[in-house]
């Protein structure tokens, strides 16, 4: 389907952004593409805005550019065609599938004609219908061209008949590539001509459909699994603390230049393997928990609290005051809560914060627990759910 | 450009400083002033909850003093008006962590760049108050019409006028709920001002829509239907030197009441 310049991805079988960013990363790591013009397949998955730029930039940071995406969900198309991404809708498998095995009886008769006639193949004997046979015949053209050389070299047909003959093929050979470039740009159509074709596949080889149609129903079930997975972990990433500094940039427009978020960076990255502490009580606001290693609370911790840890920090209740993880630079760090309710959230020298609404929400207390975790991704600050990947 | 500075103070805690300085800072800058809000009550700052602005503190008037940071970093624009700024108060320390001579020179820096800088005061008389009067060159009492309120607003009067900076000293009556004061039951505007011999720049009344402002972040003087609201942007008004008439702050309670009064604003 794409000469050199394209490289398809496929990811049509994962689920989770994380597990496509993983295979995106992979692809693009173990092959040498720079300069290439990347499609992604991306099957039903939805995906938003800072996703799709979240992999574009992964794409052009390995020299790439996200040309296509390939998707069958709306949504995911639409926000890609606000982004001047080229979308198109895949052919859809089960089509294919049933191709590699219908094709076979079309291509049977239309080399059937050319052993007959050859001299008579026009395309006007590829009507509609036989139209995507016809592609496919092309593109095991190798094989039509090797028959009219068998025929050559067979000597079946006189030289004078021969030219004519290869200068027809190559004709023939032309166009059918003239009609496959536009039956890229109108794929949505051929489906509908391979659909047809299906319907009007002889009661002979109602057999041989059976077990298709059921493969089709497995397909669509499997789409419809993939979509409730995709859904569910749609809501579990309950999105992106908002930065902190969106409005200290807007500050820094006004004033003179900010330097805000130089903290110290330079200090050397503190993995996990610190020391911990537990605390049994609740955090109070106005109280200060600074700790070089890790930080476990058993416990609340109120507004107006504060929690500075070198590395992770986990409550066992409810956050919600300021919590800064790997404060010393480690932007690995993460933020775990029963109930993340924190006015701030900050890891590293990434600042968020909770997204402007009410005071009450925060006074009152729930005793439905959300478990989540807040890690960076993408120098954003993201909640997870903690049962999610 | 040389702005005032008014503080906002009581003596008396409760009596609803931070909501004055919440409010009349929002008025003020509503009305197309510049205006910045400095909370000085250090370990139990509320100013950031009443405007909503919590969740946008990264540094307190504690990292500009310990220079931890520069003063303008340390203002927190307000979600709706970009010309009301807010300097937050530090939660995690006290109220040692600031002197008068700092707060006067971020007063005075301010000023420059301010039409007004409004300092909200924490209660008492110990070094809270005498950070937060230091830079001023005005202040507004508030006070309620209780015994206590009032002897405590007497002496802070008392303490201003010792103040050589403060040049002017104005009577805020909080919290007046018309009902009582008709019925006898509660002091009225009048007798508040004749006790403390002092110039009244408003009235507020008692409005319950000012427990819902708290809670939901938003000053009262947003919601035109409230009567605390107004009466707060008549405060604003009058500070920023215009003339405006006290509010009549008597709820008509009954229908004929509604009725009288209609006719009586009519003729």
């Amino acid at each position: 389907m794409y000469d050199n310049e394209y490289f398809v991805v496929d990811m049509a079988s994962c689920t989770s952004t994380g597990e496509i960013i993983n295979s995106l990363s992979l692809a693009l790591e173990t092959l040498n593409h720079s300069g290439k013009k990347i499609v992604l397949k991306l099957n039903n998955n939805y995906l938003n805005q800072s996703q799709i730029l979240s992999m574009q930039s992964l794409i052009t940071s390995y020299g790439c550019i996200l040309d296509t995406i390939e998707t069958t969900n709306p949504e995911t198309a639409a926000v890609a065609q606000n982004m001047n991404i080229y979308v198109q809708q895949p052919i859809e498998k089960r089509v294919e599938e049933k191709y590699d095995e219908d094709e076979n009886l079309e291509f049977k008769t239309f080399s059937l004609d050319v052993q007959k006639n050859p001299n008579d193949i026009t395309l006007k004997e590829v009507n509609g219908l036989h139209f995507e046979a016809d592609l496919d015949a092309m593109s095991n053209n190798q094989n039509r061209i090797d028959i009219a050389s068998d025929l050559r070299e067979a000597g079946i047909n006189p030289k004078s008949d021969f030219d004519t003959i290869e200068q027809q093929i190559s004709n023939q050979y032309s166009r059918v590539e003239e009609i496959m470039d536009t039956v890229e740009k109108f794929s949505p159509s051929s489906l509908d001509i391979n659909t047809q074709v299906i319907s009007e596949i002889p009661s002979e080889n109602e057999s041989q459909i059976m077990p298709q149609s059921v493969i089709t129903a497995e397909n669509d079930d499997r789409v419809e699994q993939n979509k409730e997975e995709f859904e569910n972990a749609e809501k579990n990433s309950i999105g992106v603390y908002k930065k902190a500094y969106d409005e200290d940039e807007t500050n820094e427009e006004q004033w003179e230049e900010v330097d805000f978020y130089e903290t110290s960076t330079n200090e050397p990255i503190i993995s996990d393997t610190k020391e911990t502490t537990y605390i049994t009580q609740t955090l109070r606001s106005g109280q200060v928990l600074e700790f070089d290693g890790n930080v476990v609370i058993i416990g609340d911790c109120h507004p107006g609290s504060e929690i500075r840890a070198v590395g992770d920090i986990t409550v066992w209740g409810v956050l919600s005051g300021i919590a800064h993880a790997g404060y010393k630079g480690n932007a690995s760090a993460r933020i775990r809560a029963l109930k993340m309710n924190a006015v701030q959230l900050r890891i590293s020298n990434c600042y968020s914060r909770r997204p402007d609404g009410t005071n009450i929400p925060y006074i009152i207390r729930s005793s439905i627990f959300t478990p989540e975790e807040a890690r960076i991704v993408d120098n954003e600050i993201v909640l997870y759910k903690i049962n999610q990947n | 450009m040389t702005g005032s500075v008014i503080v906002i103070t009581s003596g008396k805690g409760g009596v609803g400083k931070t909501t004055t300085s919440a409010n009349i800072g929002t008025a003020l800058a509503n009305l197309g002033n510049k205006v910045v809000l400095i909370d000085t009550d250090i370990g139990l700052r509320n100013l950031d909850l009443l405007l909503g602005l919590e969740n946008r503190i990264v540094y307190t008037i504690v990292d500009v003093v310990e220079q931890r940071c520069k003063l303008k970093q340390a203002l927190v624009k307000d979600k709706k008006n970009p010309n009301l700024c807010l300097l937050a108060a530090a939660q995690t320390r006290d109220k040692s962590a600031v002197d008068a001579s700092q707060l006067k020179e971020i007063c005075e820096t301010l000023k420059e760049d301010f039409d007004y800088v409004l300092v909200d005061c924490p209660a008492g008389i110990e070094q809270g108050f005498q950070n937060a009067v230091a830079g001023a060159n005005e202040a507004i009492v508030v006070t309620t019409p209780e015994m206590s309120a009032i002897r405590d607003a007497d002496r802070i009067i008392g303490l201003l006028e010792s103040k050589e900076g403060v040049e002017r000293y104005r009577l805020l009556v909080n919290r007046v709920r018309p009902k009582l004061v008709k019925s006898n039951d509660m002091m009225g505007v009048d007798d508040v001002v004749e006790i403390l011999s002092c110039d009244l720049i408003g009235v507020i009344p008692e409005d319950m829509n000012i427990i819902t402002s708290t809670n939901k972040g938003e000053p009262v003087v947003n919601d035109e239907k409230s009567l605390a609201g107004l009466a707060y942007m008549n405060v604003a008004r009058r500070i920023t030197g215009e003339d405006v008439p006290l509010l009549d702050i008597d709820e008509p309670t009954g229908l004929i009441d509604k009725i009288k009064k209609f006719f009586l604003k009519k003729a």
